[in-house]
């Protein structure tokens, strides 16, 4: 084996000799050898990275977690705990362990933009490791630890710029957004040399089982087999699995995984209803107009519109309207001119939304705080007028907010308004504790979603049973959207493990 | 290293290296930096050169370090240094080039009669083993510099002992038989036994997971005539991350003259 020798020291020291002296002080010679003492790693296994940061109260289960990646996984690991349990605190105590035991000095970490000052917050005042925060033109050659937002990093000239470093260490955030293997930031991942490298996610499944088979492939090729072995052996369609238990195993060996309930820290309890709600009369009509319009015109043949219109016309009329007019737009044939604006004027006239009003019925009962998840912005105004209207006052919320009127928000929430009414992409980086009721007015197709929204409200640090409302109208899209919703959650417990109550339990 | 601890090894670290002490609370240290201090350890090369190259008035930090959060008054005034923090990191370092080479003879005051002091030669070596994990090992190596002795943990033996820098009076040193460059070359020759004759299992496991490792990503590409690119990066990624490796390094050494 090579054995490495460094320092000038003996060159030094044969000179000092030579000319006698100058020696240095005998109390900073002792110093020096105590601190490399205390500092000194006595053993290959065991974390020395807590000892040194003295800024942070490390949970049980996040120093088991970055035991277990350094010491059964080699360093290479899906971070999958459940939302709000810390995988930041877990990959940054990872990267010090690295950084103390001297296996890692440059890394690269990949956020969505949105979390970049967070992550560069954190490393520096939780773990002292200088990184910064990577802009156009930042010389990247000159620092060790930058964050980057993904959006950045695979677009040249950044992507090319980054392979000309030698990272030791790769973390990468939110890594769902790497489920698809065809896109850019797949295969730029993908090419990158990852020596240690993190991939942090709460749904490292979200919609089908091949999903995690990319994402394990990108961490470790082989793991799970090639392509076709892994179809072979596992997955013949999306949602349907073979040797389930032997595909789980296989992925715990690289991924760790962290349950609210295994935390040791006691969790308040979830109580998920599915709402059914019927139709009036006057809404079935228009429902079912609806459903009719690709037999009526060709501009309505794409499946992709219909689900829309459809899931819209569950929502409100508002949204309905907008994306209905949109079409009226590109259709040529009096025919189907005629057809439309008949279903619009229907849609005019309806005065009663059975949603909104069994919605009213909950907030009611509730009696307290209440977020309403909605996919429509046109939703969402209409919400917070029919709310105000019977006297109830509402804020609203969207993920493109700044982080100051975030802030804003949650405060006027906590002070002033009964409601708030967020859009889907208001479902990440906002923490309501202090709220205990949430309503998932439209149900998203996947259910990660929805554990991401429910995330908002159970966390650490809240004190009563949290409760969840799904509704949904009954023989409309809304049926199937739930069916498939199951179908989903089922694989994900087949592969990755046990969710919190995402949806009403089947009987 | 608790708060106190920090607190006295930087009352001991200025005061060794004649920055002026302007205050000392216990808990919080106001510290005049010399030039050559504030150099080392105040990141600020740009204003030293800027000095320099205008020849104008040097105006060396006055650093206020605050070693206990939970005793001051005025959160906004002076600099938190904890175990872990930077500056102190860096102060850690600045001891590790001030501390590197010494000469030391044992203090013979209180016998009457002339005392001879034997000439030894000490090198603290930091061995590490890395791989995907890492170990270190301190060996503090001394060599009597007469006949050629080594034994190991000399620092521990010599560090309480009652040395001083210059020659005692009543001291009479022997001249070394073996020069201090050969006697260096015979210590190096010595941790390298010493490494050799270690337990290497460590290596060992390394390279099996690193072979494991191997049989997975090759099963990926089994199907695959010409390698992608991709393939060869995953697999220096591999070596890179198992391949195990020894480094010596030299904390630092001197020549003691004891009785």
């Amino acid at each position: 084996m090579i054995i490495e020798r460094s320092s000038n020291w003996r060159e030094d020291f044969i000179e000092r000799v030579d000319n006698d002296g100058p020696w240095d002080s005998w109390t900073l010679y002792k110093m020096s050898y105590e601190v490399e003492k205390m500092n000194l790693i006595p053993e290959f296994s065991g974390l020395q990275a807590p000892k040194f940061l003295t800024n942070l109260q490390l949970l049980p289960h996040q120093v088991e977690a970055a035991q277990t990646v350094i010491e059964k996984m080699n360093g290479k690991a899906i971070l999958a705990d459940e939302v709000g349990l810390g995988k930041t605190i877990e990959a940054g105590l990872i990267m010090k362990e690295y950084m103390i035991r001297g296996l890692v000095k440059k890394a690269l970490i990949l956020v969505p933009a949105s979390l970049q000052n967070q992550w560069v917050t954190e490393l520096n005042v939780r773990f002292f490791i200088p990184a910064i925060s990577y802009r156009k033109n930042t010389p990247i050659e000159q620092y060790d630890v930058v964050v980057m937002s993904m959006d950045t990093a695979k677009k040249s000239p950044h992507r090319e710029k980054i392979y000309e470093q030698d990272y030791d260490m790769i973390i990468i955030d939110e890594a769902h957004k790497l489920k698809n293997h065809k896109t850019q930031i797949y295969e730029f991942v993908q090419s990158l040399k990852k020596k240690f490298c993190l991939l942090l996610t709460a749904t490292p499944i979200q919609n089908d089982v091949f999903e995690i088979f990319y994402l394990v492939s990108l961490l470790k090729p082989g793991h799970l087999g090639n392509y076709e072995t892994f179809q072979e052996s596992f997955a013949q369609t999306k949602r349907s699995i073979e040797g389930e238990k032997y595909l789980k195993e296989l992925v715990n060996q690289v991924m760790v995984r962290n349950r609210r309930s295994d935390t040791g820290i006691e969790w308040t309890n979830r109580q998920v209803q599915t709402i059914p709600i019927q139709y009036t009369k006057e809404e079935r009509e228009v429902y079912d107009m609806l459903c009719e319009l690709k037999s009526v015109s060709s501009v309505f043949s794409s499946s992709f519109t219909m689900v829309t219109l459809l899931k819209e016309m569950c929502s409100s009329k508002e949204a309905t309207f907008l994306t209905l007019n949109k079409m009226l737009q590109k259709c040529i044939t009096k025919e189907e001119i005629d057809y439309i604006e008949q279903i619009i004027e229907k849609l005019m006239k309806l005065e009663i939304n059975a949603k909104a009003e069994k919605v009213l019925e909950i907030i009611e009962k509730a009696n307290d705080k209440v977020i309403i998840f909605t996919e429509y912005r046109a939703t969402q105004s209409y919400l917070q007028w029919y709310l105000y209207t019977k006297g109830i006052s509402s804020v609203l919320f969207n993920g493109k907010y700044s982080k100051s009127k975030r802030d804003w928000v949650k405060q006027l929430f906590r002070e002033r308004d009964q409601v708030l009414i967020a859009t889907e992409s208001g479902g990440e980086g906002i923490n309501l504790q202090f709220c205990h009721h949430v309503i998932n007015y439209d149900l998203p197709w996947n259910p990660m979603k929805l554990e991401q929204r429910i995330g908002r409200v159970h966390r650490l640090g809240q004190e009563e049973d949290v409760h969840i409302y799904n509704l949904a109208i009954e023989n409309t899209i809304e049926q199937k959207i739930l069916d498939l919703l199951n179908d989903k959650i089922d694989v994900f417990e087949k592969v990755v493990g046990d969710l919190d109550d995402i949806l009403e339990k089947k009987a | 290293m608790y708060a106190s601890q920090v607190h006295d090894y930087l009352r001991t670290f200025f005061t060794e290296t004649n920055c002026e002490i302007v205050s000392d609370e216990g808990f919080q240290l106001t510290v005049q930096l010399t030039i050559d201090m504030d150099k080392k350890i105040m990141n600020r090369p740009f204003y030293w050169q800027y000095i320099e190259a205008t020849d104008s008035e040097p105006n060396p930090t006055r650093l206020m370090l605050i070693t206990d959060r939970t005793r001051i008054q005025n959160q906004f005034v002076g600099e938190v240094i904890h175990f872990g923090s930077g500056r102190l990191n860096q102060i850690f370092k600045a001891t590790k080039e001030l501390g590197s080479f010494v000469q030391m003879y044992e203090d013979v005051a209180g016998t009457d009669n002339q005392t001879t002091l034997t000439p030894y030669f000490c090198v603290n070596y930091k061995v590490s083993y890395y791989c995907d994990q890492t170990k270190e090992k301190i060996h503090s190596l001394g060599i009597n510099l007469i006949n050629g002795d080594i034994e190991d943990n000399f620092h521990e033996s010599i560090c309480n002992l009652n040395l001083q820098s210059n020659i005692p009076e009543k001291a009479f040193c022997l001249q070394y038989i073996i020069k201090p460059s050969r006697a260096l070359e015979r210590l190096d020759m010595m941790i390298q036994n010493i490494i050799t004759q270690d337990d290497h299992s460590w290596a060992e496991e390394a390279k099996n997971r690193w072979e494991k490792e191997l049989e997975v990503l090759n099963y990926f590409y089994k199907d695959t005539e010409e390698k992608p690119e991709v393939y060869e990066i995953e697999k220096k990624g591999l070596e890179e991350r198992f391949n195990p490796r020894i480094k010596v390094e030299i904390i630092n050494g001197g020549i003691f003259y004891l009785k």
